[in-house]
């Protein structure tokens, strides 16, 4: 038994499954409506529909007992941060610092905007304590622990009826006896409670971060308990014999459990499946370079990956909450299908990040909202359908659009043509600064990278910022619109381990070091034994943090393979400074080197989904035209008679050239004058740019 | 005073931007979508190269564009005052050096007062000429506050630190080591000056080659003339926004104090606004011996940023928002200092005269500002002799700035703890403080009592303490011991600042002393102001503030 692997992405609107039969080696995709008073029912509805559907599960059967694998991504852990629906969470830190969860880096949030709020504090003051005890940055204690104040803390937080705590103590990373400790007694005052020490979830240095990191964790954790119970409950209903997996910011999944525990390292997991899947289609389809570019209805998600690995990020600030936590790079910006258009003060053309979003939705659903939208403009100039979209479910009112861009047209002093164009050359514009941050501050030419777009506009603006960047060649994917429930069948088990100890690299160091690598390597092994991974299964990577001395920001340098030994010391020096040079453009020569932080990350391999890959047919492609539009396009300054493809009756090896569009039921491609297209043997479409 | 820079006529044969006429508002908006990037990137390289904790975790640095002619094209969003050492800088140059002799890889460091437009000397500039098509473009410039100059005098601005006027560090790309050694002597910390000079270096450099992409992608002459037509679009959405305004004369008065001074100062405005233009005539006593003097470069970027704030906080950082604005201050005032006078505490006046113009603005507007902030720019400075390790023998300086309260808004209560106006760094991580220098912070945290009554209340100030672990110089820029922050519509005043000496601490004089190893003191900085009477403060906020212990400032300042 059990030969479908399966991955359910729940989202706001609607819930995706994904399964691959391993038998058949074929990937099919249910989608039900989401619940979101309780986003289980769906899943548990989604998952048996789909498999009675697909992998002819009959009535008296039940559906789980086919499944050998069960990925999951939710966004019930960030959307408790953005609406701010957390536990209750008492706050234990050093005495004298119990403010600092609200003082943060005491910048204020906007430079400029007097009005503009802190983002707010999760802990209020009366539910902070600050407890006697002190470390020294060696780890040495100044004073001990005073347990009798904690213990009274406990009770405190006990008869407010907080539902998790958060412990920070200064130097913790170095030294976590005062943590375990204050752990150990509030353990056994309020039993019940999710507790976290901030050692266990960062144990790096910078305090506020580490503190944020450990307060967030601790205001997710009895949410995200909740949550998984009552799925497992349904999924074991289910008759689920395998154990299931939920995805993590990093772009890997863990085991309910450890989830569980760690639901800080969940909140930017959304977006990272479709990266991961984009990985995999970059890996087989030959494109190891890729800026990934996912383009939704209010927002748009920007990473780069290079050599076939995603820039990876350590920390991050989410809704204004710093954390410390492996996550993928991934950038959002409010630029998406439903941005709004607006004229300012100084008559310039802004767009977002204010959406429309579903409803009313553009001024072209004839809902209600005159001011006119990206998809608007695109309903203009005809790229979109002009009478129904999402593969003509939605009619939409081509007229109304007009209208409004022909107000907006009237106070730019621009023709309505010129003005629609106008506002896909400034949603470009936003988005393009999304991906210079990714790439160009990072040290990346944009130019040197594929565009990968999907979501449901990407494939609609990717030409367009393509060449915006100078990038040469844009792929879109076959199924742009539900990559993320893809990526959960392609991800990996992945855990990050990391410990600080502020070290020179030299060669007197190097007991040192090793004994920094293997102390992490060893929670790896740990972790592999906990989550019952196969030997062979088993990959582990180590890195270090390095900078010069005297600096601030590192640089994370993988470390080779076998003894750290001189050779591996010089290997991993070479390597740091070349990092520096291609970041900074120079290198310290004679400068002391700092390693600071020490990283493990394990990989518990799982038997993927494999992309369907197909012989070359003729390049021949009026057999897949399924009609024409008229579209207008700047570069012909009118509109122009444009051969439209029918995505599903594209097949590799078929070749043609723009002014055209290809549509699906999910979305539509454009592919302007001069842009060469062809399909590649797993269907992706590949345009060239002139 | 000067409403942009006297250089326009002057460079008028970099012209062919005239050529390209009526450049539609949507190629500008995409331009200069790319010209804030730019901003942005050299602004990270710059932190993220450099070594002083001051600019890699405090962000102490600004970067910005100027075109051709020296006006500001675009200023990153880090330090407003950090401005007014900008706006001089290149036009100076222009102005004295032979423009025709400017090559590629020039670069030009500087940060005087008088000679080259700074606002205090530890602001170090370093501009270089972007050439496009063997011609000059742009400039591409940056600032970093070097925490050096430390333990100095401030009689008058010889004794503050070195004077560099706008000269060439670099000439065509080679290094004028003699200029470096005569730099670096002079500083008291050479190493870090060194490696941050290094990374200011590495960001101009990143600023060049974007903008030449730049000029590459859209062609050099629609390049600037998207640069020309982004100031004018800068000053129609000023004028806009001032238009809105009502119109009339608005005076407001204060007396500015601080650890500096022995006696008091009374400053004040009266702000005009008449149709599109706002004229701001400041009155002032005569500059004084003493670090609190502003250039008048200084008080320029203070007025822009607060008329900016108030009148519509989305305007570009450019040269053009400053066309619809006047500003008049007398010679050799306090608030407009002329030759010699010291200059390095200018930070707390910048503080002072923003809170001075919400004051006046106050009576225009009242929906649109907040109550007086803390007005102050706390600033710690420490130093000392390194007794052990590799650096043993060698000086160490740590400078830190600490936030305070923040005036109550018309419609919430101000922020706690946090940088206002002029400045806006981080505080230093107490477990990166700990490890490079020999500080213990025993606490940091919201100041009870600070916060001003009202409606909405005032933010909470901060409280630092600090012991030593081995013996240093401490010296202190603080004001709002005497006067606190005023309260609006009926709000309460903010409480002030106090510094509380451990035991056997010798007593400080105007702010300067010496903490001997073991010894501690404690610096609270002032709360802001509150906004309308604390009868109306609604009943679910009493029991918050009763919750948290949120206890305001007396009435009358504490």
């Amino acid at each position: 038994m059990g030969k479908w692997r399966v991955g359910v992405d729940s989202g706001g609107t609607f819930t995706d499954v994904c399964m691959f039969d391993e038998t058949e080696r074929k990937v099919r995709v249910w989608k039900v409506s989401s619940t979101p008073s309780d986003p289980s029912v769906g899943i548990a509805q989604g998952v048996e529909e789909g498999m009675r559907e697909h992998a002819g599960v009959g009535a008296a059967q039940s559906p789980g007992a086919m499944i050998s694998y069960l990925g999951h991504g939710t966004t019930v852990a960030t959307n408790a941060l953005i609406q701010l629906r957390g536990a209750k969470v008492g706050l234990i830190t050093t005495e004298g610092f119990s403010d600092l969860l609200e003082i943060g880096r005491q910048k204020r949030p906007s430079l400029y905007d007097i009005f503009a709020e802190k983002p707010a504090t999760l802990v209020p003051r009366h539910l902070r304590f600050g407890v006697a005890e002190r470390l020294l940055h060696d780890g040495s204690v100044e004073v001990p622990l005073d347990e009798a104040a904690v213990r009274a803390a406990a009770e405190a937080m006990k008869a407010e009826g907080v539902e998790a705590v958060a412990i920070c103590f200064l130097y913790a990373f170095v030294n976590p006896d005062h943590e375990r400790r204050a752990r150990a007694i509030v353990e056994e005052i309020l039993p019940e409670a999710f507790l976290c020490a901030s050692h266990e979830i960062a144990p790096e240095f910078r305090e506020y971060e580490r503190l944020s990191t450990a307060t967030v964790n601790s205001y997710l954790g009895p949410i995200m308990h909740r949550y998984i119970r009552r799925l497992s409950v349904r999924l074991s209903d289910l008759g689920l014999a395998a154990a299931p997996h939920l995805t993590q910011s990093n772009g890997g999944v863990a085991s309910f459990d450890a989830a569980a525990r760690t639901p800080v390292r969940s909140v930017l997991s959304g977006p990272s499946t479709g990266v991961v899947a984009a990985e995999a289609i970059g890996a087989v389809a030959g494109y190891p370079d890729i800026i990934t570019f996912d383009m939704g209805g209010t927002s748009s998600d920007v990473a780069l990956m290079t050599g076939g690995q995603t820039t990876q990020a350590n920390e991050a600030v989410v809704h204004g909450y710093p954390i410390k936590a492996p996550m993928l790079d991934i950038n959002t910006v409010g630029a998406g299908g439903g941005s709004i258009a607006w004229i300012d003060t100084g008559g310039f053309l802004k767009v977002g990040p204010q959406s429309a979003g579903a409803d009313p939705g553009p001024v072209c659903y004839g809902r209600g909202n005159e001011e006119p939208t990206v998809t608007d403009a695109n309903i203009v100039l005809q790229v979109l359908n002009p009478t129904h979209i999402l593969g003509g479910r939605l009619a939409v009112h081509r007229d109304l659009a007009v209208k409004a861009v022909e107000r907006m047209a009237g106070r730019l002093g621009l023709g309505t043509m010129e003005t629609a164009q106008g506002i896909i050359s400034v949603v470009t514009a936003n988005m393009a600064r999304a991906i210079r941050v990714i790439s160009i501050q990072r040290g990346y030419d944009p130019r040197d990278y594929v565009l990968m777009a999907f979501g449901g506009a990407g494939p609609l603006h990717a030409v367009r910022l393509a060449q915006e960047l100078d990038i040469r060649r844009v792929l879109v994917p076959r199924n742009p619109g539900t990559l993320c429930a893809l990526g959960l069948l392609l991800t990996d088990l992945r855990a990050n381990f990391p410990v600080t100890r502020l070290t020179r690299l030299t060669a007197d160091n190097i007991p040192v070091l090793q004994g920094a690598l293997e102390e992490v390597a060893a929670e790896a092994d740990q972790w592999f034994a906990d989550e019952g991974i196969a030997e062979t299964a088993r990959r582990l990577i180590l890195s270090i943090d390095i900078r010069y001395e005297g600096q601030n920001y590192e640089l994370s340098v993988p470390v080779p393979e076998g003894d750290f030994d001189a050779d591996a010391l010089a290997e991993v020096i070479r390597r740091f400074e070349a990092e520096h040079q291609r970041m900074y453009g120079f290198t310290a020569e004679g400068e002391a080197i700092n390693a600071v932080t020490f990283r493990a990350e394990a990989l518990g391999l799982v038997e993927k989904a494999e992309l369907p890959e197909r012989p070359l047919g003729p390049a021949e492609a009026a057999s897949a035209v399924s009609g024409s539009r008229e579209v207008w396009y700047p570069e012909t300054g009118a509109f122009t008679d444009s051969p439209i493809y029918d995505r599903e009756r594209l097949s590799p090896g078929m070749e043609f050239a723009g002014p055209a569009l290809v549509e699906q039921m999910d979305t539509t491609t454009l592919v302007p004058p001069g842009v060469q297209v062809r399909v590649d043997p797993f269907e992706n479409l590949i345009m060239e740019l002139p | 005073m000067r409403p942009e820079t006297p250089s326009a006529a002057m460079l008028s044969k970099a012209g062919d931007a005239a050529k390209v006429t009526a450049l539609d508002p949507i190629t500008v908006e995409v331009i200069g979508s790319a010209l804030a990037s730019i901003v942005d990137e050299t602004g990270e390289a710059l932190v993220r190269a450099s070594y002083s904790t001051n600019i890699k975790e405090r962000r102490d640095c600004s970067t910005a564009l100027f075109d051709r002619e020296g006006r500001t094209l675009c200023q990153a969003e880090h330090i407003p005052i950090h401005l007014g050492s900008f706006i001089e800088f290149v036009p100076k140059i222009m102005a004295e050096k032979d423009v025709d002799s400017l090559r590629p890889g020039d670069v030009f460091i500087g940060n005087d007062a008088y000679a080259g437009g700074g606002t205090h000397l530890p602001d170090i500039v370093l501009a270089e000429p972007i050439f496009v098509d063997g011609e000059l473009a742009a400039w591409t410039v940056n600032l970093a506050h070097h925490s050096d100059f430390a333990d100095r005098g401030h009689a008058h601005i010889y004794q503050e630190g070195l004077r560099i006027p706008p000269i060439r560090l670099y000439r065509a790309g080679e290094v004028q080591q003699d200029v470096l050694d005569l730099v670096l002597l002079n500083c008291q910390v050479p190493r870090e000056r060194l490696s941050d000079l290094r990374a200011q270096m590495a960001a101009n450099r990143v600023g060049v080659r974007r903008f030449q992409d730049l000029c590459a992608k859209h062609g050099k002459a629609v390049v600037l003339a998207a640069g020309d037509e982004l100031l004018d679009y800068a000053e129609r959405k000023m004028r806009a926004g001032i238009a809105a305004l009502p119109d009339g004369t608005y005076r407001f008065e204060d007396i500015f104090d601080s650890i500096d001074l022995e006696e008091s100062l009374p400053l004040a405005v009266e702000v005009t606004i008449a149709g599109e233009e706002v004229t701001l005539a400041f009155e002032a006593p005569p500059q004084v011996r003493a670090g609190i003097n502003m250039t008048e470069t200084a008080l320029l970027a203070t007025v822009y940023y607060i008329v900016k704030s108030v009148v519509d906080p989305t305007i570009l950082p450019n040269s053009g928002l400053s066309r619809p604005i006047h500003v008049k201050a007398p010679k050799g005032s306090v608030l407009n200092c002329a030759h010699p006078a010291a200059v390095n505490g200018r930070v707390q006046t910048c503080q002072r005269v923003s809170d001075l113009i919400l004051g006046a603005l106050a009576g225009a507007v009242p929906d649109k500002v907040c109550a007086c902030t803390n007005s102050a720019c706390t600033v710690a400075t420490f130093s000392g002799v390194r007794q052990d390790g590799p650096e043993k023998g060698n000086l160490w300086v740590y400078l830190e700035t600490i936030g305070g309260g923040g005036g109550a808004r018309p419609t919430a209560d101000g922020l706690d703890g946090i940088h206002v106006h002029a400045t806006n760094t981080s505080n230093l991580p107490v477990e990166a403080l700990e490890l490079e220098y020999p500080l213990i912070l025993t606490r940091y945290e919201l100041v009870d009592g600070s916060a001003g009554a009202g409606k909405y209340r005032g933010g909470m100030g901060l409280r630092r303490v600090y012991r030593a672990t081995e013996d240093c110089v401490v010296r202190l820029d603080v004001s709002r011991f005497e006067t606190a922050s005023w309260g609006l519509g009926g709000g309460g005043a903010g409480g002030k600042s106090s510094i509380v000496f451990g035991p056997g601490v010798a007593p400080f004089s105007l702010g300067r002393g010496t903490l001997r190893a073991g010894e501690w003191f404690a610096i609270s900085s002032p709360g802001g102001g509150g906004y309308g009477p604390a009868e109306e403060r609604d009943t679910e906020a009493q029991v918050r503030d009763a919750r948290d212990g949120i206890a305001f400032a007396p009435a009358g300042g504490a």
